[in-house]
Formats: C-alpha cells, structure tokens, sequence
C-alpha cells in the first residue's frame, strides 16, 4: 500500500487570510479604527470653532483642508497609533498565548517561523488599517468641514509652509509620504512590541511595555545630560511629520527617523523570532 | 480497514493500519527542569502503536509535561522524543498533521463563535485542502453534538461545550495518533459516554490513543495500556491487564470458620485479614500451599475466589507508596 500522502503545508495565502479575518472580527480592532477615525473630525470641529490664531501645526490648518491628515498623524503618532500597535502585538502572541490558542497553531502545525511572520502580518494591516483610516478621515474631514484642496486664489491644492501652492497631485503624492512614513514608525513599535509579546502571555504586559518605553523616551529626551541618546529614541524623530508640508521637503530628518525605525524593526524582529523559536506553549 | 465505520472515523483513509509496530510515541530517559523543581524525571516509555495508552497520576506528577513534551510544545531539558517514528522537535512539521490533540483544556477565542473558532484551527490545517474545510467544520461539529450551538459566541459555551469544541478540533481530520490530556472535564456523564465512544472509535480505526484522566474508572474502560507517574517518574507502564495480574490481588476465601481461617493463614506465614463473613488473604505463600493448610486444619471452605485488583487499587498502591 502506499505511504501516507505528505502533508502539503497550508499556503501563505490562506494563512495570512486567516490571520486576517481573525484580526478584523476581533471586535477592539473595529472600536479602535472606529476612535482613530473620529480623532481627524474631531480636530476639524475644533479648528472651525477656535478663532484664535495661533502659529502651530494646528493652526496652518485653518483654510488648508489637506494639511489636517498631517497634522492628525503626526499628533496621534505620539501616543494613539502606537497603542492601536501595541494591542495589536499584544493580542497576537500574548493574546493567543492567554487563551490556549498559539498552542493550537503550534499543534496544527503553522510552523514557528511561520507563525511569526502571520502574526507580524497581522499586526501590520492594523497599522496600515489605522493610518489609512486617520488619513482618508483627515481628508475627508479637511474638505468637508474646512475646505475643498484648493488655495483661495492660488490655483493650487495645497498651501505649503514655507508659502507655496502645491497641485493636487504634489499634494497626494505628500500624503501618502507622510502616510507611509508613519506606517514605517509603526511597524517599529509593533516589532517590538511583538518581541515582548513573545515574552509573556499577558497582553497587559505588552501595552504597560509600549506606553511605559513612549513615556521614559519622552523623558529621556528631557534630560539635556542625556543629550548624545537623543538622536537613538525612536521618539525624537516623530516630528519630521510636518516636515512634508515645506517647500522643498526636507528630508534629512524624514530619512533620519526612518533609519532609526529600521534599526528598532530589525532588533526587535531578532528578539521576537530568536524567542518564538523556543517558546513553550 | 474496520467496517464499524463510525461517523469520527468514517473519513478515515488507509493511513492508519499499514503503519508498521513501530511505535506511536517513544521517549528515552526524558527530565524536565523548571528552575528548581523536577517535573519530569528521567522516563523511558514507549506507546505501542494501535493501542490506547492512559497516562496516569497524581496531580503535579508531571503527565501534561510529559504529554506537552511530547508534542513538542516543551523543550525536554534533556533526553528524546520521538512522535509517530519521528524525533521531536525536528520532525514535527511531517508528524502533527496525523496527530490531534487536546491539551490542557481547549483553547479557543472568547469572541469567535464555535463554528468560527474551528474554521481558523481548519484553516492551519495541512490534511485540509481550502475547498473542504467548510464541510469538515460542519462535520466535526455535528459529530460532537454542537451543531446547534454552533452560531453561538465560544465565551458563552459551558465547560462540557468547550470541552466538546476541543475534541472537534482534535478530530478535524482522521489522525493517526490522538492526545487527550483530561477529556472528560467538565463533562457530565453522557459527555464523559460520548468520549468514551469516540476513544474506542478511534481504536477500531487503527489509531494511537494516548489519554490521561484521573477518572480511573474511564482509564480502565478504554484503555489497553497505562503508565503511571508520581513526581515525575514512571513507576509503572505496561499493558494493563498485566500490570493488574502482576499485583498479588489475593484470595477470598469463604468460610463458616473465620477465626479458624485466619489462625491458620497467619500460622503459614500468609498475611490476611476478616472480610465481610469470610477472610482476605493479602500476601504469603503460594495459594496451594495454605489451600492445603486450610483443608489439613479441618477448617470448612465454602469458596474461594481470586481477587483481581482493580485500577484504582493499583494506583492508590503505586502512587501511595512511600518513595
């Protein structure tokens, strides 16, 4: 008789598509979208009703529909977008980990390398989900509540800092660079707050873990002693944001945070792969 | 192949019976430390295939590790497994697609219905191709009785319901080997029936059954062979109908004359005790040899009866004594 037919291994596909559908039922990453979304309305209202001119990000804003998606992102990326991250990695290792459920994938078998790269999937679509939703919101919210992209009398979509009119086209084109900017800072945070996750089965852990680091940062980057780590913590970076509303860009800092970004995605994507290997579960 | 073709086993396919003796489980001088506590120490056991292999003991004697070991779920801090001919961890993506397994109680999402639940454990599921694992959900689910809780949210099943999503899963496709770590929590009567029927199922489809329980009286009904641990050793394995043989379980002896009986049982050296309206002798010579005794001292015997141990008397004995 013949041997039992090898055991084709599940495809990416389906893999990835169930680790999908398991992401988007999960009833907090629709609440959490659902928040980040109302947060550009939000802002929106506020500038409409503010009369106060002031010399900010914020302030730009006014009679500029298309720059309050940048002025979103970059203020939820202090602190709501990464926590959106960190629930993400926390439900997928830890998360899984509480409930008996990695032993299941274990079991089945998803094979450990497997596993982590459809748990960093996973974790990426919700970051990619949250910015996406924080941007076509601001969009949305700019033209409807402060204006159409155009600059009264200029001929352009968008009003730059430094004066200048951009097309519409130059000014989608800013946006999804701002977009995919933040996107990059995200997939750090969510790598390592995977690396912890692999570490715990207590979600509560990873986002104590995520929130704790974003607050030692910010005081870190406080102290003038500690001046020559500043440049190290990922937090620094975080206002190159605004930086796509300049004329020219500059990209000195934009790139600069993008490399600090990599460096926390490749350490972090080592610890959580050198632990997942070995993991009891 | 069998023809009892049960629902559990009727998709069962020519993989299980032309599996050669080797056996489905093998471990050699396996230990387990964690920090300063043996959880595992030093076993050797073999789980023959085709047979339904209990895993008893004491809580904390160390079996869910053993079991987690063996499924690769635990790194042994020394010694080998080998799972289905297999080593552990190396060969576990060929081995775990034939296995299925229930673990410390079933592990499912609170938020998922059942039916949702089991379609993600399908979806990582190699033996299922994307096409079939609809009808496999739905099977599996009919063939552990949830099918009209299926809709239900998992946060809302009861004990005996989650336990019975558990099996599903493990039964999601026909295994070669299936582990069942406590199968009975949680289930009320009928449950614990159903599980019982599903062991011997799969036993009659050729598979490998290993099954820890502390319900002794189920061990007993199904299980072929067993392998007792306390804190962390085996000290004992086997087939169990030898190892039951293989306790003295003694003799009743029935008489009119017990305290006759006992004088001269004791006088043969023969450890015995009154029991009920006859005698029990426990230990001593050779049952010829105070058979005799009894006859030459005039003392009337109405009957004799070997007494079988059974399984609980066995493990409290084995379990009970000292180290």
């Amino acid at each position: 008789m013949t041997a039992p037919a090898p055991p084709r291994s599940v495809s990416w596909t389906r893999l990835l598509g169930a680790e999908l559908r398991w992401v988007l039922r999960r009833p907090r990453t629709l609440v959490m979208l659902a928040l980040l979304a109302a947060v550009p309305m939000l802002m929106a209202i506020g500038i409409v009703l503010s009369d106060r001119p002031r010399r900010s990000l914020l302030s730009e804003v006014a009679g500029n529909g298309l720059t309050l998606p940048v002025a979103a992102l970059s203020i939820l990326l202090t602190l709501l977008l990464p926590l959106a991250v960190a629930v993400a990695s926390a439900d997928a290792i830890a998360g899984e980990s509480q409930h008996g459920t990695l032993r299941g994938l274990l079991l089945a078998p998803v094979g450990r390398l497997r596993l982590v790269a459809m748990k960093a999937f996973g974790v990426l679509v919700v970051a990619a989900l949250a910015v996406a939703v924080v941007t076509l919101s601001g969009v949305i919210a700019g033209w409807l509540l402060i204006g159409p992209p155009a600059v009264p009398g200029g001929g352009g979509a968008l009003l730059t800092m430094s004066g200048s009119v951009l097309p519409l086209s130059d000014a989608a084109g800013r946006l999804l660079l701002v977009a995919g900017w933040t996107l990059v800072q995200l997939a750090a945070v969510g790598a390592v707050a995977l690396a912890v996750s692999a570490f715990t089965e207590h979600p509560l852990v990873v986002l104590s873990s995520v929130l704790g680091g974003l607050i030692l940062f910010g005081v870190l980057a406080a102290i003038p002693a500690l001046e020559p780590i500043h440049p190290w913590l990922i937090t620094t970076g975080w206002d190159a944001a605004a930086d796509v509303l300049r004329d020219p860009i500059p990209l000195d800092a934009l790139w600069r945070s993008t490399l600090v970004a990599a460096g926390y995605l490749v350490a972090g994507g080592a610890v959580l792969v050198a632990r997942m290997l070995r993991r009891d579960a | 192949m069998t023809g009892t073709g049960t629902r559990t086993t009727a998709a069962r396919s020519d993989t299980a019976l032309e599996e050669p003796a080797r056996p489905a489980a093998r471990v050699r001088d396996l230990r387990k430390v964690f920090g300063s506590t043996v959880a595992v120490d030093g076993v050797d056991l073999d789980v023959p295939a085709g047979s339904v292999f209990g895993m008893l003991g004491p809580n904390g004697s160390g079996k869910t590790t053993l079991i987690r070991m063996l499924l690769g779920l635990t790194r042994p801090t020394s010694g080998t497994v080998e799972l289905l001919g297999r080593p552990v961890p190396d060969g576990l993506t060929a081995t775990l697609p034939d296995v299925g397994a229930l673990v410390e109680g079933p592990g499912f999402h609170p938020f998922l219905s059942g039916r949702e639940n089991l379609r993600r454990v399908a979806a990582t599921e190699p033996r299922l191709s994307s096409s079939q694992i609809r009808p496999a959900v739905s099977d599996a689910l009919e063939r552990v009785g949830l099918a009209p809780a299926a809709g239900r949210r998992f946060r809302g099943y009861s004990l005996g319901m989650k336990q019975r999503l558990g099996l599903a899963a493990a039964l999601l496709v026909p295994r070669r080997l299936v582990v069942l770590d406590e199968p009975t929590n949680g289930l009320d009567p009928a449950g614990t029936r159903e599980i019982r029927a599903v062991v011997s199922d799969l036993r009659a489809s050729g598979a490998s059954v290993i099954l820890s329980s502390h319900l002794l009286s189920e061990v007993e009904a199904v299980c072929s062979h067993v392998a007792v641990l306390k804190a962390g050793s085996l000290v004992a394995s086997g087939e169990l109908g030898r190892l039951l043989d293989a306790v003295a379980g003694g003799w009743e002896i029935e008489t009119t004359d017990p305290d006759g009986a006992l004088r001269t049982l004791r006088a043969e050296g023969a450890t015995a005790r009154p029991d009920g309206s006859g005698v029990l002798v426990e230990d001593g010579p050779e049952a010829p040899v105070l058979f005799a005794a009894l006859v030459r001292a005039g003392v009337p015997v109405h009957g004799l009866r070997r007494r079988r141990p059974d399984l609980e008397e066995l493990f409290t004995r084995i379990t009970e004594e000292g180290p």
